[in-house]
Formats: structure tokens, C-alpha cells, sequence
């Protein structure tokens, strides 16, 4: 597989991890065509044995936005000061009712992370443990808190 | 809504990257080089095969194949085959000694030879008599004697000097030369000596019977007489001796060598080479698991630490 068919197949999932992952669809616009950048300068140490290229581009997706998210707090903690950030308006994907939005909203980083990678990519409990440099087990737990977490938002809703 | 609801309606989301996205990501696609081809076992076996079968068919074709043999028997002297020309000639040549047929010289050769077996001595010496025969020779003194495997011969021979070269060419070729010595005295000078001085000598006796016959005069022609055959016979016995070679030839088989023990076995060389491996791992073991250990504590710190923060940073 060359690096141009891995971009055109995996563009989507890499853009909808990022995009529940940031929470900010104009980070993860930038940070997806950054991901692709860097993998482009990496493609030459992907190995197929090791891993599919949908779990290598998350990867490298969550190595660039960990970097977006330590400047963003660099950048928060210095500009907070001056104003408040502005709450932007995100919708996390088409089809989700407002409550299960406003939901998937409330979780944290990490756990819409084991969301998006679970859920919205499919990947099986080892490929997202790969990911997120835990194990398995570790990241079924991540996800059955994150679950629970939304269900009980949802209900409170309700 | 239940777990499995909530999971459902999030799997029928769907979320596509915008196309100015997409045209970012084909742009950044489109300077892809082509996929570098990736060096698998297989491959390597494919090109790592070959080369070494090259290589050594290359060491087995190219190595000479008297090397070994050049190097067994580097301290060996070079055996002279009997059937080869190229012995005789080496023979011929290491006996080059002139010998003009026209001057009076004595010839003494000494050649020591080695041959394989006790046997081989035996047949050593009936060769050489032969030899010495069939040049007009013969042999002055012969002594052989056998212990076991070892077996020790010395002859005298004697071999008309003007046939000497090629009678030593054939002796040599009896087994491996070990020693070779030649000596030549030229006897011509002495011989004209003896010549002038008989010469004298019948002068005075011819003068002597001359002279009136008495009793001093008779004695001193019978003096005379006497001197002159006493060198005649002093010169054809030189002369005699000259006509032959002396060639003293010595057959032996070589020092049976009794093995040397060491008190070390054939694996002795393995022991002691395990024996300093297993010293060289204590030695490793040593200093390597504690440091192994520490690299390890240290990574594991790290770990934790970067686990941590990247958590406090997931907790937006």
C-alpha cells in the first residue's frame, strides 16, 4: 500500500478521531493535515507486520495532538489571565441527537479519546490499547467508565 | 437509553473530514516518494545466498591445491622421486662438482639419506651396490643393522670418477636427502712432482753406471733403484686411487618421535576456553544486572511520570 491510497482510506477516521479527541473541529482540520505531514516523514519505519496503517496514523494522530494539547495549555494558562476562552460551538458528528452531543461534550480528553477509538473507528481492545500505550484491559475499563459516564449524563437529561 | 443503544447510535454517526482537508492531505500525499522496498529475511536470504556460495566457491577454486602439502612438508627436505627427470636433474646439479677426466684428483663424496621404512633401508643398500656395480664400482665396506622399526646402513663405494655424477644421481634418488657433502683434492701437481723428481733420480743412476764399477758405486745405483721404484709405485697408487670415487652413503629411517604428554586432553583447549567465558558471564553478570536493573528503575520512573502528565492533560 503507498502512502497516497493509506491517506485517501484512512482520512475520515483520522479526522473523526481528532475531531472527538480536540473537541474543536478547526484544531482537528489542522492537526489531521499535520498528522498526515508527519507520517509522510515517517511512512519509511511503518511496519505491516506490526500493526495495521489505520492504527500507525492514529498514532501518529495522537502524538500531534498531545503536542497541540500541551501548547494549548501553555497558551490558556497565559491568555486566561487576560480573558476568558470563548466556548465554541462543536458538533461532534451528524446523526447524534443534542442530548448525546451535549453529553459526549461534558467527557474529558482521554475519555472521548477510548470513545472515538473503540466506538466510532471500531478498532478491537488491542489496536486501541496500542494506541494509548495501555493495555487491553486498561482500555476496556477506560471505555466502560466513559459509557457510563455518558449514560448517566443522558439520563440526567432525560 | 441503554449502554448498547448509546453505543449503536454512536457507531451510526459519521464523521467526514472536510474537503478542504481532504485536499490538504492529497496535496501533502502527493509529494510521497515511491515505497522504499522494504529488506525482508527472505530477501536478504535471496542476495545473502548467493554472495556467500560466490565466496566461497571463490576460496575453494582460487586456493592452490599443493598449499597444504607445501605446508606439511615445509620442514621437510624436498624427497627426490625416482621416476621424475626433475629429481635427477636436482640431483645432478647439487653433485655439480667438475671433474676433468684429464687431471689426477681424489673425489669424496658423502650423502645421507632418509627413507620411510626399515624396509626401505634394505632395499636401499642392495640398490646402491647395484648401482656402484653397474657404473664399474663396487663396494668397499657395507654395514647395516636394524632395531625394530629403525634401521641404520653405511656404505663405502667405490665408482670411477668420470661416471661419479650420474652415479650419484641414481643414489639419491634412493630416499630423502638429509645431508650431502662433496670434496675434491687435485693430485696432477704432486704427480709432476713425483715425475720430476724419478726423473732426476734416473739421470743420477744413468750417470752412476757410467762411471767404473766398485763397491760404493754398486751400492749407491742399488739405493737408487730402490727410491726410483718407491715412487713409481707411490705414483700409480695415486693414480689408481684417483680412477675412483670415494662415496660414503648413509641409509637411515627416521627418529621414531614418542608423543609428548601433557597431562591435557584433545578438548583440553575447549575447557579452558569455557572457562574464561564463564568467567567473562560472572564477570557480565556482575556489572550487567545491576546496571540492567537501574536502566530499568529509571525507565520505569519515566514512564510514570510522562503516564501521569499525559493524564493531567486528558483531563480537559
Amino acid at each position: 500500500m503507498t502512502f497516497q491510497q493509506a491517506a485517501e482510506a484512512h482520512l475520515d477516521d483520522v479526522y473523526g478521531y481528532l475531531a472527538w479527541f480536540t473537541s474543536d473541529r478547526f484544531a482537528a482540520e489542522d492537526l489531521t493535515a499535520v498528522t498526515f505531514e508527519r507520517a509522510l516523514r515517517l511512512w519509511h519505519r511503518f511496519d505491516p507486520d506490526r500493526g495495521s496503517v489505520r492504527t500507525w496514523l492514529c498514532q501518529v494522530a495522537r502524538t500531534v495532538a498531545l503536542d497541540h494539547f500541551r501548547s494549548e495549555r501553555r497558551r490558556t494558562r497565559r491568555e486566561e489571565l487576560a480573558a476568558p476562552p470563548e466556548a465554541i460551538d462543536f458538533r461532534f458528528a451528524e446523526g447524534l441527537s443534542p442530548d448525546l452531543e451535549s453529553a459526549l461534550a461534558r467527557l474529558t480528553a482521554g475519555e472521548r479519546e477510548v470513545v472515538a477509538l473503540r466506538v466510532l473507528l471500531d478498532l478491537d481492545a488491542g489496536a486501541a490499547a496500542r494506541i494509548l500505550g495501555i493495555s487491553p484491559t486498561n482500555c476496556t475499563t477506560r471505555l466502560n467508565r466513559a459509557l457510563k459516564k455518558l449514560e448517566e449524563a443522558l439520563h440526567v437529561a432525560a | 437509553m441503554s449502554q448498547r443503544d448509546l453505543v449503536a447510535e454512536l457507531r451510526a454517526a459519521h464523521v467526514e473530514a472536510p474537503p478542504e482537508v481532504r485536499e490538504r492531505v492529497r496535496l501533502v500525499a502527493a509529494g510521497a516518494p515511491a515505497p522504499p522496498r522494504r529488506i525482508t529475511w527472505r530477501r536478504a536470504l535471496v542476495v545473502v545466498v548467493p554472495v556467500a556460495a560466490a565466496l566461497a566457491a571463490t576460496i575453494v577454486f582460487t586456493r592452490p591445491a599443493k598449499q597444504q602439502q607445501t605446508v606439511l612438508e615445509a620442514n621437510k627436505p624436498a624427497r627426490i622421486q625416482p621416476s621424475a627427470g626433475a629429481a635427477t636433474d636436482r640431483a645432478a646439479k647439487a653433485f655439480a662438482v667438475p671433474s676433468p677426466t684429464n687431471r689426477v684428483q681424489k673425489y669424496e663424496a658423502t650423502l645421507s639419506l632418509r627413507v620411510e621404512h626399515a624396509r626401505d633401508v634394505s632395499d636401499g643398500v642392495k640398490r646402491a651396490l647395484r648401482i656402484a656395480t653397474s657404473f664399474g664400482g663396487y663396494s668397499s665396506s657395507v654395514h647395516a643393522e636394524t632395531h625394530g622399526s629403525r634401521a641404520v646402513a653405511d656404505l663405502t663405494l667405490r665408482i670411477p670418477r668420470t661416471r661419479i655424477q650420474e652415479a650419484m644421481a641414481k643414489l639419491a634418488q634412493l630416499g630423502t636427502i638429509t645431508d650431502e657433502n662433496v670434496s675434491t683434492v687435485d693430485q696432477t701437481a704432486l704427480l709432476n712432482n713425483t715425475d720430476r723428481k724419478i726423473a732426476r733420480l734416473q739421470k743420477q743412476l744413468a750417470k752412476l753406471r757410467a762411471e767404473p764399477k766398485s763397491d760404493g758405486n754398486d751400492r749407491s745405483i742399488a739405493a737408487l733403484v730402490k727410491r726410483i721404484e718407491t715412487l713409481q709405485r707411490g705414483e700409480a697408487t695415486t693414480r689408481r686411487n684417483a680412477h675412483y670415487a670415494t662415496v660414503h652413503l648413509h641409509l637411515e629411517t627416521p627418529p621414531v618421535t614418542v608423543a609428548q604428554k601433557h597431562g591435557h586432553g584433545p578438548l583440553h583447549g575447549v575447557g579452558v576456553a569455557l572457562t574464561w567465558l564463564g568467567i567473562g558471564a560472572v564477570y557480565a553478570l556482575a556489572i550487567g544486572v545491576p546496571v540492567a536493573v537501574l536502566l530499568g528503575i529509571v525507565w520505569l520512573c519515566v514512564r510514570i511520570v510522562r503516564r501521569r502528565r499525559e493524564n493531567a492533560l486528558l483531563q480537559i
